[in-house]
């Protein structure tokens, strides 16, 4: 995984950490958040949120899939490609 | 008034997962530990993104609201018709088991505002099927109850969709609802409801639902694939009520002009449903902890509610009906028993 791409994966920790009271130990990295219990669907929606106003990366309706969002480290490499593509 | 395993400065108890307590009592979410997104800048966020939203008006609707005929969602509606000049189509999902006041209630307000109303009433065989299966199996996630009961969660969903589907076949761009800060995120206040994307997080529940009760469920919580494979763009889903600074005497004072009376029959914590003491026995029951406590202590902690307030709608639960309620709702007695329902 790339720097960009650690970096964003740590804030995505943080905030699923925090929002959904879960230890970091907790949570598998590379299985969809919602299989693991962790978040339900309006946690997808905070998680979407979250990517857009903090991490600064606009989820067009074709982002929206599995692939994606399927876990925490998906998630992060998609943005991290989103964010070293509009630089 | 303290309780032992109650937060000193809220009404959250030790059963609410994760929760701990400092050796004064209070606790990790008064105790600003567990913060989401700084709540502040979610709210100016939404601020900005509902103005723009708003700008575009297209269509005989610029919204369809949910409307439950409680306080919440008519002071909700008076803000969207006064305050932001929507032109709103009320819509109300009446399960059969509305408050016949809160059902007043919804009629005298949309007269009051002069907008247009629909009511869509499920099957009462099948919402019943829904209130007893969610009430006997565990169908949804724990991170959901955190915030609801399972038979609310179900009645919920419902309207959700149902609601989703008529700003579909409408071309309405706003949803709009009466959720407060506490039942949901900062971040919720207004999200685009990508209901495909979304609907794969709900498969489990979905499935659960499904062999528990049947294809049906189908009709309820789906949407016709013919239907979504027309959406250029989803609707957003909006709830303005989150962006006022409003006790809950100033919201019934303001729905009260407009000839909103509170029901008698309901108990603390809703103003329309009568179902909802026993989802919250049966949810108490079950997870330890009345799902209430988090919405009401985010009031508390924003100083809209005093504590002793919010103590006090949450023990406003009156038992006596809890077994009569349930067998209208379906339940056996073998079911009341497992339920530990009194008589």
């Amino acid at each position: 995984m790339d720097p960009t791409a650690l970096r964003v994966r740590a804030s995505l920790i943080q905030f699923v950490v925090r929002s959904f009271n879960v230890g970091e130990d907790e949570i598998n990295l590379d299985e969809s958040l919602i299989q693991q219990g962790i978040i339900d669907s309006f946690g997808l929606v905070e998680l979407t949120v979250f990517i857009e106003k903090d991490l600064g990366v606009q989820v067009r309706e074709e982002d929206m899939t599995l692939e994606a969002f399927g876990s925490v480290n998906k998630m992060a490499r998609f943005v991290a490609a989103r964010l070293e593509s509009s630089t | 008034m303290t309780t032992p395993g109650r937060c000193v400065r809220c009404a959250l108890t030790s059963g609410f997962p994760g929760l701990t307590f400092d050796d004064e009592g209070v606790c990790s979410f008064c105790r600003d530990e567990i913060l989401v997104v700084s709540e502040q800048s979610a709210i100016d966020a939404a601020r900005e993104q509902i103005r723009s939203l708003f700008k575009t008006r297209a269509g005989p609707y610029d919204a369809v609201l949910c409307n439950s005929g409680g306080k919440d969602s008519c002071y909700t509606l008076k803000l969207a018709v006064e305050k932001y000049g929507l032109r709103v189509l009320s819509f109300t999902l009446d399960q059969g088991f509305m408050s016949p006041t809160a059902v007043e209630n919804i009629h005298v307000v949309v007269d009051a505002l002069g907008v247009d109303h629909i009511t869509v009433r499920p099957s009462a065989k099948f919402f019943r099927k829904v209130m007893r299966t969610t009430a006997l199996l565990p169908i949804y996630q724990e991170q959901v109850m955190r915030r609801i009961s399972a038979g609310c969660n179900g009645c919920i969903s419902m309207v959700n969709t149902t609601a989703l589907r008529i700003a579909l076949e409408k071309g309405v761009n706003v949803i709009l609802a009466g959720f407060t800060l506490g039942q949901i995120p900062a971040n919720g206040i207004v999200y685009r409801n990508h209901f495909r994307f979304l609907q794969a997080a709900r498969k489990d529940s979905l499935d659960k639902l499904r062999d528990a009760i049947g294809p049906e469920v189908d009709d309820y919580y789906g949407i016709d694939a013919a239907l979504l494979d027309r959406v250029k763009e989803y609707p957003f889903n909006v709830n303005l009520l989150c962006l006022e600074t409003v006790t809950e005497d100033q919201i019934r004072a303001e729905v009260g002009k407009l000839g909103w009376r509170s029901p008698t029959d309901v108990d603390g914590c809703s103003s329309n449903c009568r179902v909802n003491t026993l989802n919250n026995f049966i949810h108490q029951k079950r997870y330890g902890f009345n799902p209430y406590e988090l919405e009401l202590s985010h009031l508390v902690r924003k100083q809209l509610m005093t504590r002793e307030e919010a103590i006090s709608k949450i023990e406003d639960q009156p038992r006596g009906e809890l077994r009569s309620m349930a067998r209208q709702l379906g339940f056996s007695e073998q079911d009341c028993q497992e339920l530990g329902i009194p008589e």
